[in-house]
């Protein structure tokens, strides 16, 4: 008379002798232990299980309920050890496994190499764009960047295609994806080398979703404090192998004067093309321009495009003078009140406007004059209109 | 040695094709594909079978579906995908040509 000792086979239970059991235990121990790292591990134990539990239900009928030692080893035998088949292991019915017996194809269970385009979001910056682009092409991500903020500055190309990647490009979600990515096989040996490198052991063992994104968060920083140190490695050696390469920002103040110019700079401009459009309209309305006629035989339209070629002549140099303010602080770099001096000298001059108009004008006078009452009518009415519904 | 542990390493390389094969007549449990090896030379072992069998199917050229047998909880029913058939194709042609191979060398 033995203990016996209840196990679960997928769902169903099976009392088996204290012997057997113990048995079982170490086959199906060794099996675990030979397929780690096989990303179908589970899947695999639960087929032998299966199989062993179809194998014990033949052994069972009503008058007996319960496997003996004997007939659990005779199991194990016609089962067979298990053998991962990524990895050639020394075959079980030869007793001479040297290595001339084993036919040497380690990367048996390896897909071929393909690599396919995704957002990398692991480690990325914004979107994994550039990640996935640098993964892609074999190029470090930097790289790319600092490609796109190039585009960027030709008038927000950069940015307008970068949106448009996030939108095109799929995310690598799912593991398989990920090392298609790569273009790193998804075989045994990745997965031990990328556990070995800590990686897989993180994504493995939280199971709750704020451990996973702290984690992730964690080793985002420690990848972008790495990249951003590389950063700024290239820049502050940049000039020893790429001369001319402008740095970002731009060590040097903005020239001078610059942010105090620019707001009359883009005054000046404005009024010049308000001089064309009155030049333009004098022309076509009556026939000349402020009182000089046109050469004789010159169709008007001539006139007109003659107008604004004139206008972008004399403008050119007033565009060119504000980019030169405007680079700094396109950058980044502009002196905090900036902004605040160009407010202000627009408001100045909104006010000179309206005084001068004021003064000049006496039927603008009156209108002005008039703005009071006219806007306290005004709320009269909306409180009138408010109060009868 | 005798000659059944001789060819041991060559039944092993060939096991997969010969899977391929069992499995492109019709849709197989794994059981089944054991039965049928079982029967000829190329004695099999649940212990290898699913390891193979799970291995093909990462490489997409088998492919299971769940089917309700009587007596008994689900079992995977294999079958052969369009790459397993194009493999299986390769495969044999490949077999049909070194045995050519093996039939020719050494004759006069």
């Amino acid at each position: 008379m033995n203990k016996v000792i209840t196990i679960n086979l997928n769902g169903v239970a099976y009392q088996l002798e204290e012997g057997g059991y113990e048995a079982l235990r170490e086959y199906l121990d060794n099996a675990a232990r030979r397929l780690a790292g096989n990303p179908d591990r589970d899947e695999i134990i639960a087929d032998i299980e299966q199989a062993i539990a179809d194998k014990f239900r033949a052994l069972l009928g009503a008058h007996k309920t319960v496997v003996i030692t004997k007939e659990v080893a005779v199991v194990i035998t016609e089962m067979g050890p298990v053998e991962d088949a990524t990895k050639e292991g020394p075959a079980a019915e030869s007793a001479n496994a040297t290595a001339g017996a084993g036919p040497a194809a380690p990367e048996a269970g390896e897909t071929k190499d393909v690599r396919r385009l995704y957002r990398i979001y692991d480690g990325a910056m914004i979107s994994g764009v550039c990640n996935g682009l640098g993964a892609y092409f074999g190029i470090d991500p930097t790289i790319i960047r600092i490609a796109f903020v190039l585009l960027t500055l030709a008038w927000g190309t950069g940015a307008l295609v970068y949106f448009l990647l996030v939108l095109l490009i799929p995310s690598a979600k799912t593991p398989a994806e990920k090392s298609a990515a790569t273009g790193v096989a998804a075989t045994a040996q990745e997965f031990i080398r990328r556990a070995k490198a800590g990686y897989y052991e993180g994504f493995r063992t939280f199971h709750d979703k704020q451990a996973h994104r702290e984690w992730r968060r964690r080793f985002k920083q420690e990848m972008r404090g790495w990249t951003q140190g590389l950063q700024r490695d290239v820049r502050e050696n940049a000039h020893h192998w790429m001369p001319g390469w402008q740095q970002n920002p731009p060590p040097q103040p903005p020239p001078f004067g610059a942010v105090i110019a620019w707001p009359f700079l883009s005054l000046l401009k404005l009024v010049l093309f308000v001089a064309l459009l009155f030049a333009v309209l004098s022309l076509v309305g009556d026939g000349h321009i402020f009182g000089i006629g046109l050469p004789l035989g010159i169709p008007l339209w001539v006139g007109v495009v003659f107008l604004i070629v004139a206008f972008h002549v004399f403008a050119w140099p007033l565009k060119m003078a504000r980019r030169a303010c405007r680079y700094p602080g396109y950058y980044g770099y502009r002196p905090p009140l900036a902004g605040l001096w160009d407010s202000l000298v627009w408001l100045a001059c909104m006010v000179g406007l309206v005084w001068l108009a004021d003064h000049y004008s006496p039927r603008f006078h009156e209108w002005l004059m008039d703005l009071p009452p006219m806007v306290h009518q005004f709320m009269d009415s909306v409180r009138e209109w408010w109060a009868r519904r | 040695m005798s000659i059944d542990e001789k060819f041991t390493s060559i039944r092993k390389g060939l096991l997969e094709f010969l899977v391929l094969k069992i499995i492109s007549a019709n849709q197989v449990y794994a059981a089944d594909i054991l039965k049928e090896l079982n029967a000829t030379e190329f004695v099999t072992q649940e212990g290898t079978l699913y390891p193979l069998l799970s291995k093909m199917r990462r490489e997409q050229l088998v492919d299971y579906e769940w089917k309700e047998s009587e007596a008994g909880p689900p079992r995977k029913y294999y079958e052969l995908t369009a790459k397993g058939r194009e493999q299986l194709r390769e495969t044999t042609e490949y077999w049909q040509k070194i045995s050519g191979t093996v039939r020719s060398l050494g004759q006069k």
